[in-house]
């Protein structure tokens, strides 16, 4: 009955032919592609930018993630950028003017061995050394913030504690993409969605001073990739080979139930991480898929796996059903942290390698990105992820701390 | 799940095997000849197409042989298996226009 | 068993000892029958030699059966079973008490051939799982084909069962299987099979 259905809202941004050319072209329509455009209009006063998009606004990853937002990460660098990030978030909703459901609820990152619990109260002093609130519960209290867990110590890997971030949580992830969007807009930038970028133009000295797009040449005095899993299609095209490799990885929400998951549960050990959405249905991830894959598709057997996980910490879900599956791109490099900066070509920056855990890190992203992009040198947070680390060695090890995931 | 065809074993799940990633990258004759760059490139560096991959796997819980396929990464579909260290065979429709030519 | 004259063989366990009345209890009769018992301390001897060099012959003469060259296929003595583990890797399968005769034998053939001969008798312990029902139950946890076209007598796999990694012999077409699972693994794949038994 289509005249019972509600007026199509207003759409909240315009949808703009491609002008000839852009002061900067970011390739890559998700949250950090328009988060960089947003903050290099709002803190650069750069608005003559295009943001690229093969598929339609915030369709890949941005679509896909399981919406937690943490910055208790091991190393300085990575706490300092997410932290950053974390920051940003408080103050986003009224900036962006949306309220996108930002929910400070906390996260539980879980220990089930004495290996776990080392890591753990190790990652809390690293984190309170740092700025970053964070807390050593014990099972008791564990219970105490978060009921339903099953602390019991008769089951396979007991729970012997917990690190708590209270300032953690997530948030509704479609939304802070249009919020970004809207902003963006309203400074400017022209959002371009079905313009796959399929080549660059470079200058006699190399540089990079174009895009080719299946909406015709455009020109760009820097482009920005911002392009998660297919960044290293596109610098592919330039002879640029990039550590990072892409693969599957699945997430999955339950049918809708009354609220009974109070915050973010993650355990490393028993490998996964849950959290019930604001709508009520359980939002469950866990590991990627061990191959290299395209397919925004993966293997139900880590479907299995984590829902076996997570019935071992939640008896509780037992007849709960799975609603839907899917998967997601995501561009894992070595040592588990994003690449940012510039790049051995002129003009062409990179922003990728963020595996399993850009979204938390969407505002702080696009903020050094679009700095570095702005001043043509990486910005301070930025500069210890750059892509020479690979070379001299200067890893930011977060296989730990990074997630259940790598 | 992928159904891959062990060189040995026949056709097993996916679950039997272990990923090993990019097939065919040699180690460096002489790694101290090699820069820093270089180094890191062999290293962490791999091919990530979107599209045909040769890549190894091993039957982890079989005859725990390493053993290279290629697959596409888009659909899955396996156009090759050979036992590692034999070179990625040519594809049937590269194999025609050599005869042809 | 004996260490210096002295018997040890009383004091030996097996993964599945404290099981033996539970997985007799478990016999079922008739036409859907199966039954599951443990084969405790059977000597299990890894051999890895070239197939194609000197010490394979010697290595046959001293076993009294080729080694198997077909992948996933067992040759049988009346004393051994031989199975295909990989293309250049054997388990040989004897009573109690024959690993050192049998080692002893294997390394006089490998002689300075590249390989190996390792006694693993305490790597695996074997369940054997028989009956007309045996496949029917095997599939609840085994996603091969165990079709007699396809699987038989004189064929053995390695591959997962319940998630367990295990050898896998057909000894006869009955059937019966012989499941040869790392004593670790031993306790939670005969619950599992004695689950699926009553099913």
């Amino acid at each position: 009955m289509p005249d019972q259905l509600p007026e199509h809202p207003d759409w909240l941004w315009r949808t703009p032919d491609p002008k000839p050319s852009y002061d900067v072209v970011v390739v890559g329509a998700g949250g950090h592609g328009l988060a960089t455009a947003y903050y290099l209009a709002r803190n650069h006063g750069i608005s003559n930018v295009a943001v690229l998009e093969r598929g339609w606004l915030a369709g890949g990853n941005m679509a896909r993630n399981t919406t937690i937002i943490r910055s208790n990460y091991l190393c300085e660098e990575s706490a300092a950028i997410y932290e950053h990030a974390l920051k940003l978030w408080e103050g986003l909703p009224e900036e962006l003017e949306y309220d996108f459901l930002f929910s400070q609820r906390g996260v539980l990152n879980l220990a089930h061995t004495l290996q776990d619990v080392r890591e753990g109260t190790r990652r809390v002093g690293a984190n309170r050394l740092g700025g970053v609130d964070a807390e050593w519960l014990d099972p008791d209290e564990v219970r105490a913030f978060c009921p339903i867990v099953n602390t019991s110590p008769d089951v396979r890997y007991p729970v012997l504690g917990a690190t708590l971030q209270p300032r953690a949580g997530i948030a509704k992830h479609d939304h802070v993409a249009w919020a970004l969007a809207r902003k963006a807009d309203e400074h400017g930038v022209d959002l371009i969605q079905n313009c796959e970028v399929t080549g660059f133009v470079r200058d006699g000295g190399g540089r990079v001073v174009g895009v080719e797009t299946t909406r015709g040449r455009i020109g760009a005095g820097r482009v920005a990739l911002a392009a998660a899993g297919h960044t290293s299609t596109l610098t592919d095209l330039l002879g640029l080979r990039l550590p990072i490799q892409s693969h599957p990885l699945q997430a999955l929400v339950s049918e809708l139930l009354e609220p009974v998951h109070p915050t973010v549960v993650m355990s490393n050990h028993v490998h996964v991480y849950v959290s019930q959405a604001h709508k009520g249905e359980l939002v469950m991830g866990a590991g990627i898929d061990s191959y290299n894959g395209y397919g925004q598709r993966g293997s139900f057997h880590q479907i299995e796996h984590q829902m076996a996980a997570a019935l071992e910490l939640f008896p509780i879900f037992a007849r709960a059903h799975v609603l839907r599956t899917w998967g997601g791109i995501v561009d894992v490099t070595p040592d588990a942290s994003p690449i940012i900066g510039l790049t051995p070509v002129e003009n062409l920056y990179l922003n990728c390698g963020w595996g399993t855990g850009g979204f938390k890190a969407t505002p702080a992203s696009g903020w050094v990105y679009a700095d570095t992009i702005a001043h043509g040198r990486p910005h301070q947070l930025a500069a210890p992820f750059a892509l020479e680390r690979f070379a001299t060695g200067a890893l930011i090890d977060e296989h730990g701390a990074a997630a259940v995931a790598h | 799940m992928l159904l891959i065809a062990c060189p040995w074993c026949g056709e097993r799940d996916e679950t039997e095997y272990h990923y090993g990633g990019q097939a065919h990258v040699a180690h460096p004759a002489d790694p101290h000849a090699l820069s820093d760059a270089e180094w890191g490139a062999y290293l962490f560096v791999r091919d990530n197409p979107k599209g045909e991959f040769a890549e190894r796997w091993m039957h982890a819980a079989g005859c725990r042989r390493w053993f290279n396929v290629v697959r596409h990464t888009v659909t899955h579909d396996i156009s090759a298996v050979y036992p590692a260290g034999q070179p990625r065979p040519v594809p049937p429709s590269d194999e025609h226009s050599e005869v042809t030519a | 068993m004996t260490v210096d004259g002295f018997a040890l063989a009383h004091l030996r366990r097996s993964p599945l000892g404290h099981l033996a009345d539970r997985l007799a209890a478990a016999e079922a009769t008739g036409p859907g029958g199966v039954r599951l018992r443990e084969i405790p301390f059977l000597a299990q001897l890894n051999l890895r030699l070239d197939p194609a060099g000197p010490a394979a012959a010697r290595a046959a003469e001293a076993l009294g059966a080729p080694l198997p060259t077909l992948a996933g296929s067992v040759v049988a003595t009346a004393d051994l079973r031989v199975l295909w583990l990989g293309p250049d890797e054997w388990l040989v399968v004897g009573a109690d008490g024959a690993a050192p005769t049998i080692e002893h034998a294997l390394r006089r053939a490998l002689g300075d051939e590249p390989g190996s001969v390792v006694d693993v008798s305490a790597n695996r312990t074997t369940l054997e799982l028989s009956g007309p029902s045996a496949r029917s139950v095997l599939e609840q946890g085994c996603s091969l084909d165990l079709h007699p076209r396809a699987f038989g007598p004189g064929r053995c796999a390695q591959t997962t069962v319940a998630k367990v990694q295990l050898v896998l012999d057909q000894i006869d077409a009955e059937p019966s299987y012989r499941l040869l699972v790392r004593g670790s693994f031993a306790q939670y794949l005969a619950d599992w099979l004695l689950d699926a038994t009553g099913e």
